[in-house]
């Protein structure tokens, strides 16, 4: 299978009281390796829980998710988390960082749970934290931190475990414009630099502009899927950095 | 994950609440005292009864005697067997015997330098003493070559008296009580006469000198000499030659040690029967057994360590009731752990969803809240430890002088917290951290990760 995530005849069906809720219907869906794929619909449209069946987070009712030909479904729940740890990311809306610990710590957690010594998870950390430009906010917690500094911590922690996938789940959801603007440079340049495939689900139109292919959803269903034109100079531009710095 | 990082995320996790984390850690600190100063006084109550009980005398040590064997209700069950040398070869045969020594014992007049007085000594196997649990305080013990050799014990001076005390003692005028104390030392290296009578009548003087005091004042030996029992024959067998057959040799004062022994009945007949047989066993565990099989052969045996048994019996049901008290203040607080783990995974629901999305195994999480949990009880058992010698020494400190009257050793306590029950306590406290921390860790390990990456 060519694919890095291939999708087939994916159904996810939720019981609320009396009711039952199909939040995705049937959706078929290849995504290549390096691509920047952005999955934007409205609240409700079944988005999230794609990005979640598809990060292993979630059971689907139906139908089938390959990461790299390896079948998501058939994984015990142990592999599973090894799995992820080894080759996934994530960056969420509202941060997600543990209160209690710093930047730094915050970034090794990661490599914490594989068993990585302290002093390469530090170095590690380190070195991305300053790419991200917070070199003089490494020992601060997250609630010393602004909204776009805690998401470039975010970024840090997802990049940290040298991911194949990132999937991001609204990830300037709470930031404002001009942020939303400097976050999504920075992540689009980061999983080019490293040739990472970033998921990324939105509701946000200008957003999705920074991505390679856009996937409509509404109502559990893919209903357009568009390459951008506009994007194609970004990612030559990004490619053209990634080459120079190596 | 590491262990070293599990440990330091569990301590960093329990030190950002840190006043509930050190109220549950109090509620096991107040547990695991309770649990270790209610054993600590079961084990100082039998420590001081055990040496009280060593007082009377050695607890490796059996006496054989002659008489009456009794059942255990205390009925007579006829004579004993003959302690001759048949005897000592068949319980030499009993496992768990290290050594044992026939002894005579027999009662004369003796001088010691310018003091005079009665004194009963016993002839034993000289190159025995050693293993008899015998110590000298001053000198040696008797060994084998040995001839006019005596081992006294430390109290035999205080049963001498010169000349000027007996006039005191005619005429009433003697202070037994606040007489000064007299130094065991001044009887090294004197002579000792011993004059005894025979059946005829005739009087023998025999010359001993002596080459040690025994240390300790148990009442067994502390009046008494010990001799080495080739010589102690001789002197026995001139005291029965003679005349009619009257028991004059044994003084019919001969002091009666011990309840046990009083039904010791004289035989003059089997003259040639040893006055009583010292066992030595290989250890305190060993006594009552040899005891009951010496009893079980037909001979009339007795031992401190029989009277041990039935008081270590009831001591160890005072230890559990102690120990059970304990227990239910550690239980509380067992479920004080729990109930501070439970709370801990409320707050940090979100928390553990994060860790779950990014890497951590169901066993991590297992893992971080049962370290946790083990880590509440181990600071807590560790301080409780502390705590508890604390408590220990005041206990000790207002008891002691109480019990020092009755036991006359003031430096012994009512409280006793051996090492090994400070690391049973700290093990137990880890132990009941780790089972209150199990429903708790197996709560966290179900928590749902997509609650926590589910946008608010």
């Amino acid at each position: 299978m060519a694919a890095l995530i291939e999708v087939k005849g994916l159904t996810k069906k939720y019981r609320v009281g009396q009711e039952i809720i199909t939040a995705l219907d049937h959706v078929d869906l290849a995504i290549e390796e390096g691509e920047l794929l952005c999955i934007l619909g409205a609240s409700g449209s079944g988005k999230s829980t794609l990005l979640h069946v598809m990060s292993g987070l979630e059971r689907p009712t139906r139908g089938e998710v390959w990461i790299k030909g390896v079948s998501l479904l058939k994984m015990k729940e142990r592999k599973m988390a090894g799995f992820r740890r080894k080759y996934m990311g994530f960056i969420f809306q509202s941060y997600n960082l543990i209160p209690t610990l710093n930047a730094l710590e915050n970034v090794t957690l990661p490599l914490l749970f594989d068993g990585v010594s302290k002093k390469t998870r530090e170095q590690r950390a380190y070195e991305l934290l300053v790419q991200l430009g917070l070199k003089k906010r490494l020992k601060n917690k997250p609630t010393e931190l602004s909204g776009g500094q805690q998401q470039r911590v975010s970024i840090a922690r997802a990049l940290v475990n040298n991911p194949k996938i990132i999937f991001a789940d609204e990830p300037t959801g709470n930031l404002d414009s001009k942020t939303t603007e400097e976050i999504m440079t920075l992540l689009r340049e980061k999983v080019k630099k490293f040739g990472v495939t970033l998921i990324m689900v939105t509701h946000d139109l200008e957003i999705a502009k920074f991505a390679d292919r856009v996937v409509n959803m509404r109502d559990g269903k893919i209903i357009q899927i568009s390459h951008h034109q506009h994007n194609q100079q970004v990612s030559l531009e990004g490619k053209f950095a990634a080459d120079g710095s190596s | 994950m590491k262990k070293f990082d599990l440990i330091g995320l569990a301590r960093r996790n329990l030190w950002r609440r840190k006043l509930r984390t050190i109220l549950t850690v109090l509620g096991v600190l107040i547990g695991t005292t309770s649990i270790v100063v209610m054993l600590s006084l079961g084990i100082g109550l039998n420590n001081s009864q055990r040496k009280m009980m060593e007082s009377w005398g050695s607890l490796t040590t059996i006496r054989i005697m002659q008489g009456m064997v009794f059942d255990d209700e205390g009925n007579p069950q006829g004579q004993s067997k003959s302690l001759n040398d048949d005897a000592v070869a068949e319980i030499r045969g009993i496992e768990g015997v290290l050594a044992v020594c026939p002894a005579y014992e027999l009662y004369g007049d003796v001088r010691l330098g310018r003091k005079s007085g009665g004194l009963s000594l016993i002839g034993i196997e000289p190159e025995l003493m050693g293993q008899l649990e015998f110590a000298p305080s001053h000198g040696r013990l008797l060994e084998k070559g040995d001839r006019n050799a005596v081992v006294v014990g430390s109290k035999v001076i205080e049963g001498l008296f010169d000349e000027a005390e007996r006039r005191q003692m005619e005429r009433g005028t003697f202070d037994f009580e606040s007489g000064e104390e007299k130094d065991p030392g001044e009887m090294m290296n004197q002579r000792l006469a011993l004059t005894v009578e025979n059946m005829g009548g005739k009087r023998k003087t025999y010359n001993f000198m002596v080459v040690g005091v025994l240390a300790g004042d148990d009442i067994e030996y502390s009046y008494q000499a010990l001799a080495p029992i080739e010589e102690v024959k001789r002197i026995r067998h001139f005291s029965l030659t003679g005349q009619s057959g009257g028991g004059g040799a044994f003084s019919p004062n001969v002091m009666d040690l011990g309840g046990a022994k009083a039904g010791r009945g004289r035989r003059e007949d089997q003259t040639n029967d040893y006055s009583y047989i010292l066992v030595k066993t290989a250890g305190v565990e060993h006594t009552p057994a040899v005891s009951q099989q010496i009893k079980d052969l037909g001979y009339d045996s007795w031992s401190v360590a029989d009277a041990l048994e039935g008081i270590e019996k009831s001591s160890r049901t005072v230890q559990a009731v102690l120990g059970g008290i304990g227990a239910v203040t550690l239980l509380v607080a067992a479920l004080g752990i729990t109930n501070t783990m439970i709370m801990s995974i409320y707050e940090r629901t979100k928390e553990i969803g994060i860790m779950k999305v990014i890497g951590a195994t169901f066993s991590d999480i297992y893992l971080l809240f049962l370290v946790e949990a083990g880590l509440i009880g181990f600071v807590g058992g560790l301080f409780g430890i502390g705590f508890s010698y604390g408590i220990s020494k005041i206990i000790n400190y207002f008891t002691g002088s109480f019990f020092g009257m009755f036991w006359g050793d003031e430096s012994m306590g009512i409280s006793l917290i051996p090492p090994w029950l400070a690391l049973f306590a700290l093990l137990f406290a880890v132990l009941v951290g780790l089972l209150a921390g199990l429903y708790p860790a197996y709560r966290a390990v179900r928590l749902s990760p997509i609650s926590a990456i589910r946008n608010e």
